[in-house]
């Protein structure tokens, strides 16, 4: 199955999230990742919502958002089109000075930041493709993930053609 | 109004005036105390106080249906708003328009379990097509303007407003009756001229076209255009249950109701047709029967609907126009009266014909032979109420009985539960369809069982004056389930047996209702003058066959032309 990412435009109200995401419910998908903030017009906020499910099943759960009253606007992201973002922040165990050094370096061809260190720990930050983070976290998975945190997707549409 | 500020009553009733309210059914309760205070004043609105919320919401859905102005109902916080839910999601499925105004707690102690609280807003989220908790008394004009402009444009629908205790309460300096709607809300009513070019072209050709009209054509008032096209075309029009009546049934082009239910030939016709134009339907599963494939294999498949949603949800089809479809019909009228001329008689034409006089619902009131009791009461019950009679429908055989053998000659006047199937709607919903047409004949074609769900409304009919009759077919099963049992479960009838209690007649008499037993099918003309006659709202207690069967009909997971019990059909 194929994930799949939705942009919505929607009022910033409560219940709009809860009004969005009964028509996942209702149809049985799971939310693989979703985020929520405020955007460049006030008063309206922009949802990322990344699914997995057939590219049909994906078409009805879209039209059936755009229906609502709350939600301006619905935008399907393909990959080719989008530029794609996630935020990972992860403790990876660091047993003994050649461990860390390793991660070390291993972040740093990743573009990880270290963002804290304790003695058997270090603290890193990524914000990179989610496939990236994938591949960056099993790779941290060899020293032993102590936490491991993401914020979900976020995406936006390369160039004007998207902003309708 | 002299006074600077409003009540957020005030401001509700002010709105529902402008709105053009002019009937609400509800009940009342300690959070709506304001709401009643300001209401019991106002000349210019009718409050009917209901029994059961369940039938207030039905009673706005029926009155909504027959007119189709937006009805209004009215419940209390807690056990009114939740009392309100079935009514609610049976208007919503049907695509009726309803606004809906609920008491709350005040607002300083919503989510703390407050006496008599519910969450009225996230419970119906997933049952309306739009809801509203207000905050604040000066959003009123703009959510009560912004509840019936949501209902009752594009695909129609519930809009629930969740009044709190202290939003009505309180006052506000506020500006009456504003435009202002919400940018997210654009209702598809305009076809793509594009889209019509390409169905005229596929209509111009069609050897054997057909029209399958929904509930969308009796909601967009498009029955006139649909009768022209059909006319102009030579084409067969069958409908769904909802748009029973999108036709005259005896127009010698109407092949009836399609479906698992629905009548052989009209099934027939979506076999053998090259062209399919569905308008205002969402093609349900008891529309196509479950083999898809089956379904119109021949044609090719056109649907016009006013909600993107619908488009190729059920059913894929090859052409899709999303918008109005009174508009894109006479786009497709105009266009193709360029195009063509009339056609002279076609091989088509003469075997619809054929298949017309076939048809149950469309040759009037003579029974077939070896009819069941159900079978002849409802073709007399078609012979003897004129055109303009509004009937109802429970849910179960009776409601399919009338689907089948009533012949529906207007549209807005073959009232039943389609989506949702709710047993106890057509008893509330007679209610507000005679409240919205009083000088019209209203019958409702009951059930026992479902009867039995919602007669303490005949006190209401009572109380009120609301002559309405109630036909019951007494036949003291859960028939149509029963029915299932018996064909499908070896005859096991598990928990349908309905005993022998109450006594119909004793118990409208009770409520003060005209009533009367028809033992027999010949007694029902009298009895039915006398019910007419008697100046109250009428129980008649007809007694059927126990065992009747409505048929014939498609088998659970069977196609549109696997019906079975089609012996007494005729074959042409
Ligand atoms: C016991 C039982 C048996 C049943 N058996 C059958 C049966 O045999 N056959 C059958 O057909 N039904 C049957 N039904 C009813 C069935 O469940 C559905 O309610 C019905 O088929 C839906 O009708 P519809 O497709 O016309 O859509 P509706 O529910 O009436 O929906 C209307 C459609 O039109 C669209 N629309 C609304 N307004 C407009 C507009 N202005 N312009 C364009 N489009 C518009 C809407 O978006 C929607 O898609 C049965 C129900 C029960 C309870
Ligand atoms: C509220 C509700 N409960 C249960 C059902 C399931 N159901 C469908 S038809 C039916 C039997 C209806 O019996 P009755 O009203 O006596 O009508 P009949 O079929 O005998 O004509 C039942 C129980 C339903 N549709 N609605």
């Amino acid at each position: 199955m194929q994930t799949h990412i939705i942009s919505l435009l929607v009022e910033d109200h409560p219940g709009v999230l809860t009004r969005m995401s009964g028509m996942f419910t209702q149809r049985g998908i799971n939310i693989t990742s979703l985020t929520v903030s405020p955007c460049e017009k006030e008063g309206l906020s922009r949802m990322t919502v990344a699914i997995k499910g057939s590219e049909s099943e994906l078409e009805k759960v879209r039209k059936q958002i755009s229906n609502l009253i709350e939600v301006i606007k619905v935008v399907n992201l393909g990959k080719k089109d989008a530029i794609v973002r996630d935020l990972c922040l992860l403790r990876v165990h660091v047993k003994d000075s050649g461990a860390r050094s390793e991660v070390m370096q291993l972040a740093e061809s990743y573009g990880a930041k270290i963002v804290d260190a304790a003695l058997d720990s270090v603290t890193l930050e990524l914000t990179e493709e989610p496939e990236r983070i994938n591949r960056f976290v099993d790779l941290m998975r060899h020293f032993g993930v102590k936490q491991l945190y993401r914020t979900g997707v976020t995406a936006i549409g390369i160039g004007a053609g998207l902003e309708r | 109004m002299t006074r600077e500020k409003l009540s957020g009553a005030e401001i509700v009733v002010e709105e529902l005036k402008t709105e053009g309210v002019e009937v609400a059914f509800g009940i009342p309760g300690g959070v709506l105390l304001d709401l009643y205070d300001v209401l019991d004043r106002e000349e210019a609105i009718r409050h009917i106080l209901m029994r059961h919320e369940q039938c207030a919401a039905h009673a706005a859905d029926g009155y909504a249906r027959v007119l189709g102005k937006t009805g209004v109902c009215i419940a209390t916080s807690g056990p009114g708003a939740t009392n309100l839910v079935t009514g609610l999601t049976n208007a919503n499925m049907d695509s009726s328009p309803v606004v809906a105004l609920t008491g709350q707690v005040p607002t300083s102690v919503i989510g703390t379990n407050a006496f008599q609280e519910a969450s009225t807003f996230t419970i119906t989220m997933p049952i309306t097509k739009h809801n509203f908790l207000v905050k604040r008394t000066e959003d009123l004009p703009k959510v009560i303007h912004n509840a019936f402009y949501i209902a009752n444009t594009g695909r129609k629908g519930v809009v629930l407003v969740d009044l709190p205790k202290d939003i009505l309460a309180g006052e506000a300096k506020v500006n009456l009756h504003p435009k202002e709607t919400f940018a997210g809300y654009k209702p598809n009513i305009k076809p793509n001229q594009v889209q019509i070019k390409r169905v005229v072209e596929i209509l111009a050709k069609a050897e054997r076209p057909l029209i399958l009209a929904g509930g969308g054509v009796i909601s967009a008032g498009a029955t006139e255009e649909l009768r022209h096209l059909a006319e102009f075309l030579g084409a067969p029009v069958i409908t769904t249950l909802m748009g029973k009546g999108a036709i005259p049934e005896n127009h010698p082009f109407c092949l009836g109701m399609a479906g698992m239910h629905g009548q052989v030939y009209a099934n027939r016709a979506i076999n053998e047709c090259d062209a399919l134009l569905a308008l205002g339907t969402r093609f349900s599963d008891r529309t196509t029967g479950w083999q898809l494939d089956q379904f119109a294999p021949d044609a090719t498949l056109i649907q016009v609907d006013i909600d993107t949603a619908e488009i190729n949800k059920n059913l894929p089809v090859d052409i899709p126009i999303v918008g109005d479809v009174k508009l894109a019909l006479s786009a497709i009228l105009a266009l193709l009266a360029k195009k063509r001329k009339k056609k002279s008689e076609s091989e088509w034409e003469k075997r619809i014909k054929k298949m017309h006089e076939a048809c149950d619902s469309c040759v009037g009131d003579i029974p077939k032979e070896g009819a069941s009791v159900s079978e002849i009461l409802i073709k007399e019950i078609s012979r003897i109420l004129d055109d303009d009679a509004i009937v109802t429908t429970e849910v179960g055989q009776c409601q399919m009985f009338a689907a089948h053998y009533y012949m529906t000659r207007k549209p807005r006047t073959f009232i039943s539960s389609g989506g949702l199937g709710t047993m106890g709607f057509g008893f509330p919903a007679a209610i507000g369809a005679k409240v919205a047409a009083p000088d019209k004949k209203v019958v409702d074609l009951a059930g026992d069982g479902s009867f039995l769900m919602t007669c303490q409304d005949l006190a209401t009919c009572v109380e009120n004056d609301i002559q309405v009759v109630v036909c019951i077919f007494d036949n003291r099963y859960l028939g149509m389930v029963r029915q299932w049992q018996e064909l499908f479960y070896e005859k096991k009838y598990a928990q349908t047996g309905l005993g022998i209690s109450p006594d119909f007649v004793k118990l409208a008499e009770a409520f003060g209702c005209y009533a009367e037993r028809v033992e027999k099918p010949e007694e029902l003309q009298d009895a039915l003058n006398n019910a007419f006659d008697s100046g109250k709202p009428a129980v008649l207690d007809m007694i059927v066959g126990k065992e009747d069967k409505v048929l014939p009909m498609i088998p659970p997971g069977g196609s549109i032309i696997g019906m079975i019990g089609t012996e007494r059909c005729k074959h042409i």
